[in-house]
């Protein structure tokens, strides 16, 4: 451990430790910055957080300091505050100061160090400042503007050491300097925006939320990203029930401070203009609008108890919906004739870095559950004994040719989805659920890992909330008394799963929780 | 010390054949060689150095031997590395030392290499040397073929390759971890210390890179000993140095002198003073980067690190510029700026924007647009680079500007019509702003 001493006050922090992260300790916010990045290597290059340290005579930069037992530093001196305010000063002559259509404004550290440190009047006119180019598309997700750069080479690192691909580079030298792609070259790998992310200003913004919204304007929810098995944290970015953009949430269990680009683009499923705002029900051949009420009349001759052919599920759903869902199949159709998801449905490439093959959220919950993986031969084989059948999330039909002709041949196909698909297009009755943008949920990622999602956006018009359509269900079925609210399902699947008494599904810690499950499978009780 | 016995490093200067090694060889050359590599340990000749007080000649003047004393002792590669980058402006006596004596500087840097343990030897040239780099090639041939390098050199199992290198023409290459990322393969631009080079440097691996003058200074200490090259020079500039002197003196050119020589003795006697009845205006010592002096300061100084620094500039590359009377110092310095403005590397943001700021503002004055405003203004761009970069370029520029300013201030003032109205300024100033 160093024992030192910053503006007066005494710190004990473990050797090695940056004196940038130190000084955010005693401070409470981190000293002035561009360059720096916990992620990345130090560049110590935007030279904005000099400090004063007893018996050196320069100021220096506390991103590429160690700290040392003894060291008095003083970061709020008049010196230090004076550097800081003429370094600020030199990133500012030659930008071009466009907050207002700037996409990055209300989230850019030079705002925010200008009102912080800066507060001087401008010495440089407009056609005194070096101009670049500007709005210039480097690849399909990330524009740049080169004039609002101040050159921190955040990106430029993030493509060198975190995805390894190197498109960007610094070209040309002196106040000519410009972030740039190789001719010919585009950033195109798959982790692109969070260079967008990690810019401090708005040089390098993304394509896709750019002039869509001022940020201002903007509420957070912090999510769980449904795209694959990674289960990166993020936040949802939204106003008036519109999803705008997806930003990665730290997690250094999960994702550190990245996503990939992929998932950025999953929102746009929430606002697709096929998804289901009231039931269907097919009527002369025909899926028709209808109330709840209607499409409960049509169900009841469907979902007897024993009846069906086929249930369903999908690795897209929450843990506690899953939990349910196994309640109703069992109910409705026996054990054997219960499938958790079409086997290799949800399969494609993945990467060493964030993406999974496997694009669904939630199969350690499936395989918890004890709700196995069915080919889609052997789903239209079990399809074929006749009856009805359940199909909850996802797509099947669009899965398997066969597949699709086996459920279109069902004896009535229920489908509860989000959205009208091949699959929800074959059935007699559908049900309007709800994206994970719009519910609260669980879902458990490749490392076992349960984490929390919470509601950002509301339903579309007549849809509803997953977890309480299969309660309802169960209730129609006769199958007794159901939670009465999620926090009550929350603790019913804490038992089911034979989680530890001292794990609350309704209180996780904020990096989410691995459980220790010594059987590998938790015990899947029967309701 | 009589003057004439001060031909440490300028022995073949002028001289058609100097850089053969025939004639080196006849003038007692690698004789210091095989005296280390027979005799002497490598931290022998690095105590040699240490006790002989070289100091670096490249500007920096830090001591030789100590620098050497960074290495750190694991067995593992070291790298040697011989600045000859030569590109502060007033500056040319490398390139002299190069052009007649190419083999003096081999000779030191195989003895320093071996000092410091190394088996690699870059000379990184100047890319604008064009000729240099192949008569430095040829020096290297011939001490290949006499086997003063290579695989076992002089049979004492020394072994050193030496690779001549061109760079592609960046000042800023001159600095020693720009210089090291330059032959790496990356963008000619300084690192950010620490790990200094002593300790991480080319290949991550220990590496020194020293000045051409420095090591060529190197075979006298190994052949004379410590205390005869402290003879030359003071108490703590020990030895002789090389001044490249231009502008309008009677005999410009590349000059060896013992340090702490008095610059009065040295600009009436070696130089023969002022030619085309021009009068001496300002000195600037030590290459374009130090601070100026006035005549009259340049009158009362020594030409060693001590009594240039008390006279408030440095000694640096031993650049001399003379310059007279008849020199409108606002150009002067408008050429200097533009020099440094092209220059930086852009890495560091004051460095970066402050060296275009400072160009465009002289340029302005230069223009007859300056308003009374812009003096002030120069003066806080300097605030906001000197000291504050990873690398001395942002003070290189800031010395030379401050001093211009502060000792030619009536000149910049002349630039500026009192009554021109000043330029509008933002209403978002500080005072005006809504809270």
């Amino acid at each position: 451990m160093a024992r030192l001493t910053i503006d007066g006050q005494e710190i004990e922090v473990p050797d090695g430790t940056r004196l940038f992260d130190a000084c955010t300790q005693v401070r409470g916010e981190p000293l002035p910055h561009f360059c720096y990045h916990p992620d990345l290597s130090i560049a110590g290059v935007c030279r904005l957080c000099q400090v004063e340290i007893e018996g050196l005579p320069k100021l220096t930069i506390a991103c590429n300091t160690t700290v040392k037992d003894g060291m008095v530093v003083r970061t709020r001196s008049p010196r230090v505050q004076e550097a800081a305010q003429r370094i600020l000063e030199m990133h500012l002559i030659n930008h071009p100061v466009d907050c207002p259509i700037c996409d990055q404004a209300g989230e850019c550290a030079l705002q925010d160090q200008y009102m912080n440190y800066g507060l001087y009047s401008a010495e440089v006119e407009k056609a005194d400042k070096v101009h670049k180019s500007k709005a210039k598309v480097i690849g399909p997700h990330v524009i740049l503007d080169q004039e609002r750069c101040v050159l921190c080479s955040r990106c430029v690192r993030f493509c060198a050491e975190i995805t390894g691909t190197g498109e960007l580079g610094i070209f040309q030298r002196g106040d000519r300097a410009e972030i740039d792609v190789a001719p010919g070259g585009e950033l195109a790998n798959n982790y692109s925006l969070n260079t967008v992310d990690i810019c401090p200003v708005g040089a390098l913004t993304s394509r896709d939320f750019r002039f869509q919204k001022r940020v201002w304007l903007l509420r957070s929810t912090p999510s769980i990203c449904p795209g694959c098995a990674t289960g990166c944290n993020v936040r949802l970015d939204h106003e008036a029930g519109r999803v705008y953009r997806l930003k990665p949430r730290r997690n250094d269990e999960v994702n550190g401070p990245w996503m990939c680009d992929l998932g950025r683009y999953i929102y746009k499923c929430v606002h697709d203009e096929k998804r289901l705002a009231s039931p269907l029900v097919r009527q002369e051949g025909e899926l028709r609008p209808a109330t709840w009420r209607e499409a409960a009349a049509h169900l009841g001759g469907l979902l007897a108890p024993g009846r069906l052919s086929l249930a369903l599920a999908c690795a897209h759903q929450t843990l506690e919906e899953l939990v349910l869902f196994r309640r109703l199949a069992g109910l409705l159709a026996g054990s054997d004739r219960v499938a958790g998801t079409v086997a290799g449905v949800d399969l494609r490439q993945g990467d060493a870095l964030l993406l999974d093959a496997d694009r669904a959220p939630n199969r350690r919950a499936l395989e918890w559950l004890g709700l196995p993986e069915a080919r889609p031969d052997e789903l239209a084989a079990r399809l074929g004994a006749g009856g009805p059948a359940l199909v909850y999330g996802q797509d099947p039909a669009a899965a398997d040719a066969a597949l699709a002709e086996a459920l279109g041949a069902s004896g009535g196909l229920v489908y509860l989805g989000t959205h009208l698909n091949a699959t929800a297009r074959l059935a007699a009755v559908v049900l309007p659920l709800s994206t994970w943008a719009e519910k609260d949920g669980l879902f458990v990622n490749r490392q076992g890992r349960i984490q929390p999602f919470q509601r950002a956006v509301a339903r579309p018009q007549d849809a509803r909330e997953d977890w309480r359509v299969l309660a309802d269900l169960l209730a129609a079925a006769r199958a007794g008394e159901q939670p009465s609210g999620l926090a009550a399902l929350r603790r019913q699947v804490a038992a089911e799963l034979g989680l530890p008494g001292e794990i609350d599904l309704n209180d996780l810690p904020a990096a989410g929780l691995v459980p220790d499950l010594a059987a590998g499978t938790p015990a899947g009780g029967e309701s | 010390m009589s003057r004439t016995a001060c031909r440490i490093l300028s022995a073949r200067f002028g001289r058609k054949d100097g850089h053969l090694l025939r004639v080196y060889e006849s003038e007692g050359g690698y004789r210091a060689l095989r005296r280390a590599l027979a005799e002497m340990s490598p931290d022998q000749v690095r105590e040699a150095v240490k006790d002989s007080g070289l100091r670096g000649r490249g500007g920096a003047g830090f001591p030789t031997g100590v620098k050497w004393g960074f290495v750190p002792q694991g067995g593992g590669p070291v790298y040697f590395f011989v600045n000859a980058d030569e590109s502060e402006p007033g500056t040319f006596k490398d390139r002299y030392l190069l052009d007649y004596d190419p083999h003096l500087m081999i000779e030191g840097a195989v003895i320093s290499s071996y000092a410091v343990r190394s088996g690699l030897c870059f000379v990184y040239i100047r890319g604008e040397f064009g000729w240099l780099v192949d008569r430095v090639q040829r020096a290297v041939d011939e001490a290949y073929a006499a086997g003063y390098l290579g695989p076992n050199i002089l049979g004492s199992g020394y072994a050193l390759e030496m690779i001549v290198h061109k760079g592609a023409g960046a000042y800023i290459c001159g600095e020693e971890t720009g210089l090291i990322n330059s032959v790496e393969g990356t963008k000619g631009q300084p690192s950010i210390k620490p790990p200094f080079p002593a300790v991480s440097g080319f290949l991550g691996k220990p590496t020194i890179v020293n000045n051409v003058e420095t090591v060529a200074s190197v075979p006298y200490i190994i052949n004379e000993g410590a205390a005869a090259y402290r003879a030359f020079g003071t108490e703590k500039s020990a030895g002789t140095k090389l001044w490249s002197v231009s502008g309008p003196v009677q005999r410009p050119g590349v000059y060896e002198i013992p340090l702490g020589l008095p610059f009065r003795e040295f600009f009436h006697e070696d130089l023969g003073g002022m030619r085309d009845g021009e009068e001496l205006k300002a000195v600037i010592v030590g290459g374009s980067s130090v601070p100026v002096l006035t005549a009259a300061e340049a009158m009362a100084v020594n030409l060693d690190y001590e009594s240039l620094a008390q006279a408030g500039t440095m000694l640096g590359s031993g650049g001399m510029i003379i310059i007279p009377g008849s020199a409108d110092m606002v150009e002067l310095i408008q050429v200097l700026m533009h020099f440094y403005w092209d220059e930086s590397c852009g890495q560091c943001t004051p460095c970066r924007e402050g060296t275009g700021w400072l160009h465009r503002i002289v340029k302005r004055l230069r223009k007859g647009q300056g308003v009374p405003e812009d003096l002030a203004l120069l003066e806080k761009v300097t605030q906001g680079m000197a000291g504050l970069t990873i690398c001395p370029l942002a003070d290189a520029a800031v010395m030379p500007m401050q001093s211009f300013l502060q000792k030619f201030r009536p000149e910049f003032e002349a630039l500026i019509h009192e009554t021109a109205a000043p330029r509008p300024r933002s209403r978002w100033s500080r005072g005006e702003r809504e809270s």
